[in-house]
């Protein structure tokens, strides 16, 4: 049996990436995934940002407004490759990560890979697969490596996983525990498109479907690139104290249960640059972290029992923390 | 009545209330007519141009030009095309009247009559204190500022005419910005639609709340406490104090001119511009003092009269035996007075009005219910014997089986006084050496000053102080010289009246500030001769008599400044601007004309007045603000230190003041937006300065100032002319963001002193903590459970 791993060279150092370019190829992949998705530019760039943050994405929503389409859009905008695992109760974590199988030729084991060994996983009806399966996948969203039989096999670079949910049907569904939605960086919902965006959807697919003319716009090796050049953006320290004032307030609301992790405030950080960078700007502005302050804090909140009782959610929760949490905490106020 | 006319109402009611102390400046009370009449056209302008939606420029304008027609009706003269519409001859006239008023303001002292230029004045300045009041009430809503009008409008009678103005005039006044404050409070409150019990019940607007109740409680208490600290604390001596007691005692009560019957042994004289009294045509070349009062009663306050017997009548007058017999002719000015100054010994052919008769005790002229209001004029002859010293040195005493005897030599026991009585008079033994000994202890070369003001040295009887402090006044030389003679024993008495005067042509004058008190001594014999302990120096028109070589000053006493400042009055000596060189002549009776006193006039032509600078004052204080505003927007945009930060601290200083509200937890772009929002002109101007901000705080290569002060002023005027026009008053007027920093510093402050003591408190817990027996949860993951 061959001991066999990726020798987990570091990437080679990519050329530095002007702000403007990073703006330019940013807008570039927009404009292509907004062809697909009409009228949701906003989701799109948050998703786009997550990818650049090198986090992952739990897309949330009812059936059939465009979760799949969206993780295929942005898949195939990027010249990379796309997995997709239809997530069922009977999938099996060796499905997953894959598996070691005997050669009679080479009288040995060896590895086939999984579904997992791709740049974009896409993982859809998360909620359905059995925890032990949920938990596969889970480490391999954190530790980027897959470990079988003894053997760690690193996971490509870049490596996103776009995992859909359905909130509403949940006969027969395991929900994610806290501890696994900690893992994505962020949580989105599309919503229903406008009428006119819903119009012009219906013209645009009279024909043909969009998403098999899409072309991509970046390489693998672009997006390498851009995820360098965004954690280079700079963070001035009152950005940082908000951040942390802003991820210390979930944890001390009489509302919540259980607050948001350090990871949260890191990946609020981080998604914060890339929404810095792909403004074209060198340096993250707060209006940055309030556009990610929900998508990226609501999902790992724990509401109170009354609180879900009256009918109060997360999201309304940071978005009043958001409302109440000064911008620039004053040193003279306790 | 709606909100806006009910402050209305309120406003002119608490501004006629505040007038009241007026009372004491002006003779009757037909000034309140007009007065009245202008408080309520202008608050009538005012209220009928709220209710027609126009703006506080608009009322403002309304009510000036209501004044405006007032005065014109009521002063026009003739001038005024169809009696209200002013004509440029109005304003002549007008301008004419101004000029006399404020003469009259300087030459007449009150209480004047309200007519002419006085009252137009009066109303005149009313007139607009009433508008500016009305804006500060009703039309910025800042019944705090009120205040200032109402105090402006108070201390006007307390400094024109203090002694007038009685300590209960301020409760009214006081009450009246309570009830600003309060009418004020409950419309903020009733704007919700109900007021709340203590108990925390809604109830209607016109239910009697206990809160309502402790509110007024409170009130009278704070009215009662600041009256009772005015009474006890001694500020500007003037004498709150006295005064309060002194209208007790009914003793200012004495009409213009008169004089207080009372010699105090304490005291303060406080006395403004001198008002001509007496004018006296004699053939006397030197006269000497006019005697009104005698005072012949001691009490240890100091001396007050008997009371006047009266019935004998003029006629039986027949003089003191002196050999030349003058003839003087008084014609009253001012004097108000239940007696009649008179020189010397008054002889026969004493011609004057209505029923007058003589107090032969003490030789005082007494009104059998006349008074010399009635009288315009009077003469009489009289003598004024001179006396020789050698006469009086051998002259006896009184006779202590004489039924005076006893009544001119009573006082009350004071040992202290004693001892200095028999020290001063050493080994005298005639009345005259101890008149004489007296007057040496009394004099300048063994330390007394002349001066306004009594000083406390803590003694319990006050001419203990005197004596010890050696400073003071005519009637306290006079009180302390007739007291000591009677110590020793020696019939003695005061008198007040007025001293020479100054010459005028022929005549002689006598002012308010001629007002004097002196000292009799009874000699068996001559009988009551005149002696005056009082420094020369100290007394404008004062007299030398011969028979008692008064000590000449070693030391100039005009260098004194108690006695050179400030005039004085009541009821003695005028102001002693270095008076002190015509003094020293007036040593020869033979020449009257060096007796030169000073009118008020050498000091009120000096041309300054405190009470205009009080004025100028509280005129600047309500700009204070305004002005503070603008030197920190100046400091800020200051090239030399201009940053984006600080163009945006007055970017939210402005936001404040102009009452845009911005959140704490915006971001500055968003800030910015909301600027634009308020301020739609200025919306690139607010843009720039939110993203210069931005880039200040959070890109590590900094902003660029260019073009920020210009934003900032473009955001500014932008801000200004979409702000209300009561919006824009207050935020020249009084800043919202200066007010929040003082709070916040005070804020800053208290939340700093609570922490500690926080603190502190936790220290000491800790310290005297015990430890507990517990079992709690921590204590069993150390001890562990089976």
């Amino acid at each position: 049996m061959t001991f066999e791993s990726s020798p987990g060279q570091p990437p080679q150092a990519p050329a530095p990436l002007s702000p403007q370019e990073f703006k330019a190829t940013a807008e570039g992949i927009l404009t292509n995934v907004e062809w697909v998705i009409e009228g949701k530019s906003h989701t799109i760039k948050l998703a786009l940002a997550v990818m650049l943050a090198e986090g992952h994405l739990l897309l949330e929503d009812v059936p059939g407004v465009g979760k799949t389409q969206l993780a295929k859009a942005l898949a195939r905008s990027v010249d990379c490759s796309v997995r997709r695992i239809q997530f069922t109760p009977d999938l099996l974590p060796s499905d997953v990560t894959g598996v070691s199988i005997f050669d009679p030729e080479k009288r040995d084991f060896v590895f086939k890979p999984g579904a997992i060994f791709g740049n974009l996983i896409l993982g859809d009806e998360i909620n359905r697969a059995s925890p032990k399966t949920q938990s596969a996948l889970l480490e391999c969203m954190e530790e980027r490596q897959v470990t079988v039989d003894g053997n760690t096999y690193k996971l490509r670079s870049p490596f996103m996983v776009i995992a859909t949910q359905n909130p509403v049907e949940m006969e027969g569904t395991y929900p994610l525990p806290e501890a696994q939605r900690d893992r994505f960086a962020a949580r989105l919902a599309i919503g229903y498109p406008d009428i006119n965006a819903e119009l012009a959807l219906l013209d645009r697919r009279e024909e043909y479907n969009p998403l098999d003319a899409l072309r991509p716009v970046a390489d693998a090796e672009m997006i390498v690139r851009m995820i360098a050049a965004a954690r280079a953006v700079h963070l001035a320290p009152e950005l940082k104290r908000y951040v942390v004032d802003l991820v210390a307030a979930t944890r001390t609301n009489a509302q919540v249960r259980l607050g948001a992790s350090p990871r949260a405030t890191l990946q609020l950080l981080r998604c914060t640059q890339v929404l810095a960078a792909m403004d074209g700007r060198d340096f993250a502005l707060p209006d940055d972290v309030q556009q990610l302050a929900v998508p990226v804090l609501a999902h790992r909140l724990i509401p109170t029992t009354e609180t879900t009782m009256g009918g109060g959610d997360t999201k309304a929760i940071v978005s009043d923390i958001l409302r109440h949490v000064p911008v620039v905490s004053h040193p003279g106020r306790f | 009545m709606n909100g806006q006319r009910h402050a209305t109402m309120v406003a002119a009611a608490t501004l006629a209330l505040t007038l009241t102390p007026l009372i004491g400046v002006f003779e009757g009370l037909g000034w309140t007519v007009p007065v009245l009449l202008t408080i309520t056209v202008i608050a009538t302008t005012g209220s009928l141009l709220r209710a027609a939606g126009r703006g506080q420029g608009l009322q403002t304008l309304a009510m000036c030009a209501g004044l405006l027609v007032v005065l014109t009706a009521g002063f026009g003269d003739g001038t005024a095309l169809l009696f209200v519409i002013p004509t440029p001859d109005t304003f002549v006239h007008f301008a004419f009247l101004a000029g006399e008023g404020t003469s009259a303001i300087v030459r007449e002292a009150p209480p004047v009559t309200p007519d002419g230029g006085i009252l137009f004045l009066t109303l005149f300045g009313i007139g607009l204190v009433a508008i500016l009041h009305d804006m500060f009430v009703v039309g910025l809503r800042t019944p705090a500022l009120a205040g200032l009008t109402l105090l402006t409008m108070y201390l006007v009678p307390v400094s024109v005419a203090p002694d007038a103005t009685a300590w209960f005039w301020f409760i009214l006044p006081a009450v009246s910005y309570l009830w600003l404050l309060a009418d004020d409070n409950l419309r903020r409150v009733s704007a919700f639609g109900h007021r709340f019990t203590g108990a925390g019940q809604l109830v209607s607007q016109r239910f009697p709340s206990p809160m309502a109740r402790t509110a007024r409680w409170s009130a009278a208490g704070f009215i009662l406490v600041t009256l009772m600290a005015l009474t006890v604390v001694p500020t500007n001596t003037s004498g709150f104090i006295d005064r309060v007691a002194e209208d007790f005692r009914g003793g200012t009560d004495a009409g213009l001119g008169d004089v207080n019957p009372w010699a105090n042994l304490s005291g303060a004289l406080n006395r403004p511009e001198a008002v001509d009294v007496l004018r006296v045509t004699t053939d006397d070349p030197n006269p000497r003092y006019l005697k009104m009062h005698v005072l012949d009663e001691l009490t240890s306050d100091g001396f007050g009269p008997d009371d006047y017997e009266g019935g004998a009548s003029l006629d039986d007058l027949d003089g003191g035996g002196g050999t030349d017999v003058y003839t003087a002719t008084i014609e009253n000015l001012a004097l108000e007075a239940p007696v009649v100054p008179v020189y010397g010994n008054p002889s026969s052919g004493f011609d004057i009005d209505g029923d007058w008769s003589l107090d032969e005790d003490t030789g005082v002229v007494v009104g059998d219910g006349s008074d010399m209001s009635e009288v315009d004029s009077y003469s009489f002859s009289y003598d004024d014997p001179v006396y020789d010293a050698a006469t009086l040195a051998d002259a006896g005493g009184m006779d202590p089986d004489d039924e005076r005897w006893e009544e001119n030599t009573r006082h009350p026991d004071v040992p202290e006084l004693t001892a200095i009585v028999d020290d001063a008079l050493g080994g005298a033994s005639t009345v005259h050496e101890k008149v004489l000994a007296v007057l040496d202890y009394l004099s300048v070369s063994n330390g007394f000053r002349y001066t306004l003001e009594t000083a406390d040295a803590g003694n319990d009887e006050a001419i203990l102080d005197f004596l010890e402090t050696k400073e003071g006044y005519c009637q306290q030389y006079a009180a302390a010289m007739a007291w000591m003679l009677r110590e020793a024993d020696v019939p003695a008495r005061v008198v007040v009246g007025l001293s020479q005067g100054s010459r005028d042509g022929e005549d002689w004058v006598l002012t308010s500030h001629d007002y004097h008190a002196w000292v009799e001594v009874y000699y068996e014999g001559p009988g009551w001769v005149t002696y005056d302990p009082t420094p020369s120096a100290g007394v404008p028109g004062s007299v030398s008599f011969p028979w008692a070589t008064e000590p000449q000053p070693e030391d100039e006493p005009t260098t004194e400044p108690g006695a050179s400042t400030a005039p004085s009055g009541s009821p003695s000596d005028g102001p002693a601007t270095a008076e002190g060189a015509p003094s020293e002549g007036a040593d020869q009776p033979t020449d009257g004309l060096t007796a030169q006193a000073a009118d008020g006039g050498s000091d009120g032509g000096s041309g300054f007045n405190p009470a205009w600078l009080l004025l100028l004052v509280l005129v600047v204080v309500p700009f204070i603000p305004a002005v503070w505003r603008g030197l920190l927007r100046r400091r800020r945009l200051d090239p030399a230190r201009l940053t984006a930060k600080t163009a945006w601290d007055e970017v939210l200083d402005l936001a404040l003041d102009y009452g845009v509200g911005l959140s704490d937890s915006l971001t500055p772009r968003q800030a910015a937006g909301v600027l634009g929002q308020a301020a739609p002109g200025a919306r690139d101007a607010a843009n720039a300065l939110g993203s210069a901000m931005a880039r200040h705080r959070y890109s590590p290569h900094g902003a660029d100032t260019a073009g920020l002060a210009d934003a900032v002023r473009d955001l500014h005027s932008e801000l200004d002319k979409n702000a209300e026009t009561r919006r824009r008053y207050q935020a020249m007027l009084w800043p919202a963001s200066l007010l929040l920093k003082l709070t916040a510093r005070r804020a800053e402050e208290t939340s700093r002193l609570a922490r500690r003591s926080a603190r502190a408190t936790d220290r000491v817990r800790a310290a005297v903590r015990r430890p507990r027996r517990s079992n709690s949860r921590r204590d069993r993951s150390v001890t562990g459970r089976p």
